[in-house]
């Protein structure tokens, strides 16, 4: 890798960014930064401030200190559909008590790029359109939102931000509630976007073998980042994590010419039988 | 499919004017639907029924569209930004503050007629939305259920003193106020017609501007902001809107319930309502189902009038539950 003289800003940076709720600290001064085209996991145990972060980095929360900066811009200096041009996002869980199509829902994706008046023209249609057979859902089309799967769900919010053009996609644990195949269906997918990623993640085998930088949270800190050869570590998982586990090289790594760590657990907690490392 | 809507759009289009056309035609003077056709070419001073049909039933069938068509949006648009299937324009307490208006009025001056009775519903309704509009203003992330529950509680308020009121007034007083409450479009008059006229036009102009962000709204807050709304603003404004709408109507015609719930529903049975059309066919769905209502309380009891109230209730729930056992049985 070499840096030219003058290095584009980062797409996005965060710097010493800290968040509280009624005087409990969630996140405490957190720096890293996102070069563009990089597929970046999140990883951390249940409340160790993962969606708070993601919420910070989508302006649903304003940091209590530190600052977010989009392409070199402080994202609270852009205005709220600027932001949503650059950024997309596909949350946990969508509720919806109301019949709105998938095609409703995936036209959503033009909301930002649209002025008040502005009616949805010959192309953007095609783009629904397009987006929705790039996930594999046309035959869903007119089919109402709430009917769908939870994968076919996530994929149509996918859909969506693909019609929104972003340069960002943040998900905040998207492939949570679904069975494995449409985990692995759903990251695959989003990576075959060519947009830059920022996705948490529940399973860190998943989050190994796709990201291309891992960021582990604790206790509302960063205490590890880097490659997944770097960061899944027996040390980290029972540090971070509290399992005992034997980190090795998944089976694919050869065939795919990067090194994978995979994860096999160690069982065994209450009996005491346990003999990790 | 976008063909599929616009033709839907027109076939209620058709169905509203065909609707007003024959409901001119209904009244305690005979008529027939060539007077009404030579009324509404010759503009009706011709002969006696002609003027009856021009100077009476037209501003009065015109009103009762507006209201069907303004209630009907009006509750789309709660439904939508708090994402509660129950909300409609007298849920906020709307209606409360108009009937504690008029209450307040009648103790006051002891007039119980006239313009000057809308004024004072349409300064009571006015009163209770500020209240809700800045208790919601206040409340931050948990807006939707401030908004609810305060809407709630203002119109169990405003309910109180206007029951406090009556409990000492006379019973003329009680009588105007019942019947005040009960819905009715014997005030329309072409010269005031044009206040609800602007106002629900307008209004629903500006809602169908934010359409996206409408449907935006009905994935959750979360969700909405991603897309670049800023929601509690944009809640705050469409709250407004609505209850403008309610409060013209409430002002001109008093307490028309149940329209405003049941309409946004009914159409949701048949089209989502996230497609632009979705907006258009409610308020044209809610014009012509009042538009008969009106006919419906003209024609019921001869040489008598019904409160609307009572028949938009009363029809509104038999007819809302059948489409449910129906639709029930369907799926």
């Amino acid at each position: 890798m070499h840096t030219p003289d003058a290095a584009p800003p980062p797409l996005l940076k965060v710097t010493n960014l800290s968040w509280s709720v009624a005087s409990t600290t969630i996140l405490q001064s957190i720096d890293f930064s996102i070069k563009a085209g990089q597929f970046i996991g999140l990883l951390g145990p249940n409340g160790a401030g993962k969606s708070s972060l993601l919420r910070c980095l989508y302006r649903y929360s304003k940091p209590g200190s530190g600052e977010v900066a989009f392409a070199g811009q402080n994202i609270w200096q852009l205005s709220a559909d600027e932001y949503a041009k650059q950024v997309a996002v596909v949350l946990q869980e969508t509720p919806s008590q109301f019949n709105l199509s998938l095609y409703d829902v995936v036209s959503l994706g033009l909301t930002p790029h649209k002025s008040l008046f502005s009616s949805t023209t010959t192309t953007d249609k095609e783009l629904i359109l397009q987006a929705i057979e790039q996930v594999g859902l046309s035959h869903h089309c007119q089919q109402s939102f709430d009917s769908l799967s939870g994968g076919e769900k996530q994929r149509a919010l996918i859909a969506r931000s693909i019609v929104q053009g972003p340069k960002l996609l943040i998900m905040d644990e998207p492939t949570s509630h679904l069975d494995i195949k449409y985990q692995i269906q759903l990251m695959e997918l989003a990576k075959s976007l060519n947009v830059t990623v920022l996705a948490s993640f529940h399973d860190l085998n998943l989050a190994a073998s796709m990201c291309d930088e891992l960021l582990v949270l604790k206790k509302g800190r960063l205490v590890a980042s880097g490659t997944p050869e770097q960061v899944i570590t027996e040390k980290m998982l029972s540090d971070v994590f509290g399992v005992c586990a034997e980190v090795s090289l998944h089976p694919q790594s050869e065939q795919l010419d990067k090194v994978i760590p995979h994860i096999t657990y160690f069982y065994g907690y209450q009996t005491g039988v346990t003999n990790g490392k | 499919m976008a063909n599929n809507h616009s033709l839907a759009v027109v076939t209620a289009l058709i169905l509203a004017v065909v609707s007003i056309f024959i409901a001119l035609s209904f009244g305690a003077a005979p008529s027939k639907f060539i007077d009404v056709y030579h009324s509404l070419i010759g503009q009706g001073h011709d002969s006696f029924i002609e003027r009856i049909i021009w100077q009476l039933r037209m501003p009065r069938t015109l009103l009762a569209f507006l209201a069907g068509s303004g209630l009907a949006i009006a509750g789309l648009i709660l439904q939508t930004v708090t994402r509660n299937p129950l909300a409609d324009p007298y849920l906020f307490g709307i209606s409360s503050g108009a009937s504690f208006g008029v209450v307040c009025f009648i103790t006051i001056t002891g007039v119980s007629a006239g313009i000057s009775m809308s004024a004072a519903a349409f300064v009571g309704s006015l009163v209770t939305m500020l209240l809700l509009v800045f208790i919601a203003g206040r409340a931050g992330r948990g807006q939707v259920e401030t908004m609810l529950l305060a809407g709630v509680a203002l119109s169990f308020l405003f309910s109180a003193f206007t029951s406090l009121l009556l409990y000492f007034s006379d019973p003329q007083a009680i009588t105007a106020i019942l019947f005040w409450t009960l819905g009715s479009f014997a005030r329309a008059h072409w010269e005031t017609l044009w206040l609800p006229a602007l106002v629900i036009l307008s209004c629903t102009a500006i809602m169908i501007g934010f359409r996206r962000q409408l449907n935006a709204m009905l994935l959750g807050d979360e969700s909405a902001v991603t897309l670049g709304i800023p929601v509690q603003r944009f809640r705050l404004l469409m709250l407004i809107l609505s209850s403008l709408i309610t409060a013209v109507l409430v002002a001109m015609c008093g307490g028309i319930g149940f329209v405003g719930l049941m309409i946004p529903h009914i159409v949701r049975f048949f089209i989502s309502q996230g497609t632009p059309s979705g907006l258009m066919m409610t308020a044209l769905v809610g014009g012509t189902f009042m538009v008969w209502v009106d006919v419906l309380s003209r024609i019921l009891l001869a040489n008598q009038e019904l409160p609307i109230g009572v028949i938009t209730s009363a029809i509104g729930s038999v007819f809302f539950l059948s489409l449910l056992y129906f639709r029930k049985r369907e799926s």
